[in-house]
């Protein structure tokens, strides 16, 4: 067990401490905060894995944007500073359920779909921009074109929603 | 913008403002620091009042139109033997007190438009803040101190008419009264010490 | 041990520049600004035309006593500062000063870096928002928020069209690949860059979020002594963080007219300089946006410069390669 490993599992105790803590604290605007130090210990646990780019991108998009318009929604609708004992929607055992079983599954999926395919952290840089944009737009260029597409929908979509009806 | 004054470019507006800063920032600025560098008020400036002892007769015009009451006379009566022997014996007034509270004192001025006697000037200097709002009140001696620093008048603007006083003197000059020979003897204002009339 | 003897002496260099810069910024903005306005600021601190007034103010702020509000959510409420100054530090680490490595760590991705990280800062205003227990304050912070959202999207957008001009995100890089007729060619985007990183600072006339005469001090009116100090430090690093990469992406960093190889942290430190006193000229001459002229402006202002001079660059790139 390297350095690295040590780093990289506290990053994930960090993630999933904070995760937890997202779900279970009764201030809302915590949670949203949590929610940054779970983006910045995934973010850190990229880093690691040697994904540079995916490492800032998520803490630009998630961090940076996400997160700020979360806290804009709730200091918006609802700002108490004090606790909100009704935040506690009384579905725990159903998110218990749902949790686990997302968890198996991805577990199981992760593990069986991608066990051979192994990537050589020391020799080659794979998480630099140049290497993800050459994959990107080398092997991958159809899914990620049809990707844009479908944010390029909902975008438009929205504005659409979003627009008043003449009436 | 709406109505006529539109500007001719896009941005043009922005631009003037840049340089209007711009040009500010290169030329020097005209402030005084003043510490350092004293102020150089106008002669009328209303920064603390002189007494002139000699002129005041106690008559409490001052203290009477005094807005706020500031001003402290204290006076007794004194026997003045007769002019001429056989005479009778007259009685003038000696200053005892003479104070102003500059605590309370709203520098209106008033107090030196009623003087009829000119006692009290105006001085600009305006350096006489305390510690104890108590020290703010001037005795006799401090506004006498006051005084020494009142500037001579400014001269009048060529061309303009003499004032009335001028007039008044110059014809009770021509009616030739010989001059009382104890005027000589009185001490002056500061700026009237040299010449006399102006 | 070299190495790390390497590391100590970059992180220093960088602390050091971290906490040198804010106050130079600072005294140019006291300066400047008294000047265009026919003043003449400070005087008296230090002796020599108060050069050491920020330092006066910093032990004024020292000494301030230490308020917490009642009602405040006390952790966050702490946290707030440091999470609003700490991002431009690590910021400045990545931006290179002079050529041949003479940067605090060379990230290969760093433009993105320096973006990501600088957009953190943002969560310390919002949460000081939140935490005052202040309706001010609280309008602060979503008008904090709501800027960012609006402005964070043309400040990446021009400064990935300097990344395409360049073909990198390093830093280093994109300096090494600018050449002066950059200049013309990517004007716009250097402009857009300027005015949304002058309203990620939330500075006059993008001011909105601490807007003094409407809403107080924004997210700050709950805060004295160190806290507020720390504060408006956030504020001039920033100023700090934003000419600097305005510098390296658009204005060629250490390339200079002479001795770009010896005086390169010269002509970096000359050109952030002049940036920061555009971003004070600016704050001098023209009024507060209201908050929807703000955000118009971006949407509808911006975003789309932005674009055009996105679409140019790649215009131009396709056509010269």
């Amino acid at each position: 067990m390297t350095a690295v490993d040590v780093v990289l599992l506290l990053l994930g105790a960090l993630a999933a401490g904070s995760g937890v803590l997202v779900v279970t604290t009764r201030r809302l605007v915590h949670a949203a905060l949590w929610l940054v130090v779970t983006f910045g210990a995934l973010a850190g646990m990229y880093l690691v894995m040697t994904a540079e780019l995916v490492a800032w991108v998520q803490v630009l998009i998630y961090v940076g944007a996400v997160v700020v318009l979360l806290l804009f929604g709730i200091m918006l609708t609802r700002a108490p500073t004090g606790r909100s004992d009704d935040l506690d929607s009384g579905n725990r055992p159903a998110a218990v359920v749902g949790g686990v079983v997302t968890c198996v599954l991805l577990v199981t999926l992760a593990g069986y779909g991608f066990s051979s395919a192994y990537a050589d952290l020391d020799t080659g840089r794979l998480g630099t921009a140049r290497a993800i944009g050459t994959v990107l737009f080398r092997s991958w260029v159809l899914p990620f074109e049809l990707l844009s597409v479908l944010l390029l929908a909902a975008l438009v979509s929205a504005i659409v929603l979003s627009r008043r009806r003449e009436s | 913008m709406s109505d006529g004054q539109r500007e001719t470019t896009p941005g043009a507006g922005l631009v003037k403002g840049l340089a209007t800063t711009l040009k500010t920032m290169v030329t020097p600025s005209h402030t005084a620091e003043y510490p350092h560098r004293l102020p150089e008020l106008p002669p009328r400036s209303r920064g603390v009042i002189g007494l002139f002892e000699e002129n005041c007769t106690v008559c409490m015009l001052c203290a009477r139109e005094c807005p706020d009451w500031c001003i402290y006379i204290d006076s007794h009566k004194e026997p003045v033997p007769p002019a001429r022997p056989g005479g009778r014996e007259r009685s003038r007034n000696v200053l005892d007190r003479f104070a102003i509270d500059y605590a309370l004192c709203m520098y209106c001025g008033i107090c030196i438009e009623a003087c009829p006697f000119d006692a009290l000037f105006w001085s600009p200097e305006f350096e006489y803040a305390e510690y104890d709002i108590r020290d703010m009140t001037h005795e006799r001696d401090r506004l006498r101190e006051w005084m020494w620093t009142v500037p001579p008048p400014p001269a009048n603007d060529p061309g303009a008419p003499a004032p009335k006083e001028v007039d008044a003197a110059a014809k009770t000059a021509a009616k030739a009264e010989p001059p009382r020979s104890n005027d000589a003897a009185r001490p002056q204002p500061p700026w009237e010490a040299g010449d006399d009339g102006g | 041990m070299n190495v790390a003897v390497e590391v100590a002496v970059r992180v220093v260099l960088v602390f050091a520049a971290f906490l040198l810069f804010p106050l130079v910024v600072g005294y140019m903005e006291h300066k400047a600004m008294a000047h265009m306005q026919g003043r003449l600021g400070p005087m008296y601190a230090g002796g020599f035309h108060g050069w050491a007034q920020l330092v006066a103010d910093g032990v004024k702020f020292a000494q301030k006593e230490d308020i917490v509000p009642a009602d405040a959510d006390r952790t966050v409420f702490k946290l707030a500062p440091w999470i609003a100054l700490l991002p431009y530090l690590l910021v400045l680490v990545v931006v290179p000063v002079g050529p041949g490595g003479l940067v605090g760590s060379d990230v290969d991705a760093g433009l993105f870096y320096a973006l990501a990280v600088m957009s953190v800062g943002v969560v310390g205003a919002v949460m000081a928002g939140y935490a005052s227990a202040n309706k001010f304050a609280l309008l602060g912070g979503i008008r904090v928020a709501a800027q960012l959202m609006a402005y964070e999207l043309p400040l990446v957008l021009s400064a990935v069209s300097a990344a395409m001009a360049a073909g990198t995100l390093s830093l280093g890089g994109i300096v090494g690949a600018w050449r002066p007729w950059w200049l013309a060619w990517q004007l716009l985007a250097l402009v857009v860059f300027l005015v949304a990183g002058v309203a990620e600072l939330r500075r006059p006339p993008f001011d909105m979020p601490v807007a003094d005469s409407e809403i107080i001090f924004g997210p700050y009116t709950e805060y004295t002594g160190l806290r507020f100090a720390l504060f408006l430090l956030a504020e001039y690093a920033g100023i700090v963080v934003v000419s600097a990469l305005a510098t390296v992406l658009f204005l060629g960093g250490w390339k200079g007219p002479v001795l770009d190889a010896q005086l390169g942290w010269l002509w970096t430190c000359v050109k952030v300089l002049f940036v920061a006193f555009v971003v004070i000229w600016l704050r001098v001459s023209f009024p507060r946006l209201r908050e929807d002229q703000l955000q118009r402006f971006a949407w509808m202002g911006l975003v789309p410069l932005a674009l055009a001079q996105l679409l140019l660059t790649a215009i131009v790139k396709v056509a010269i390669s």
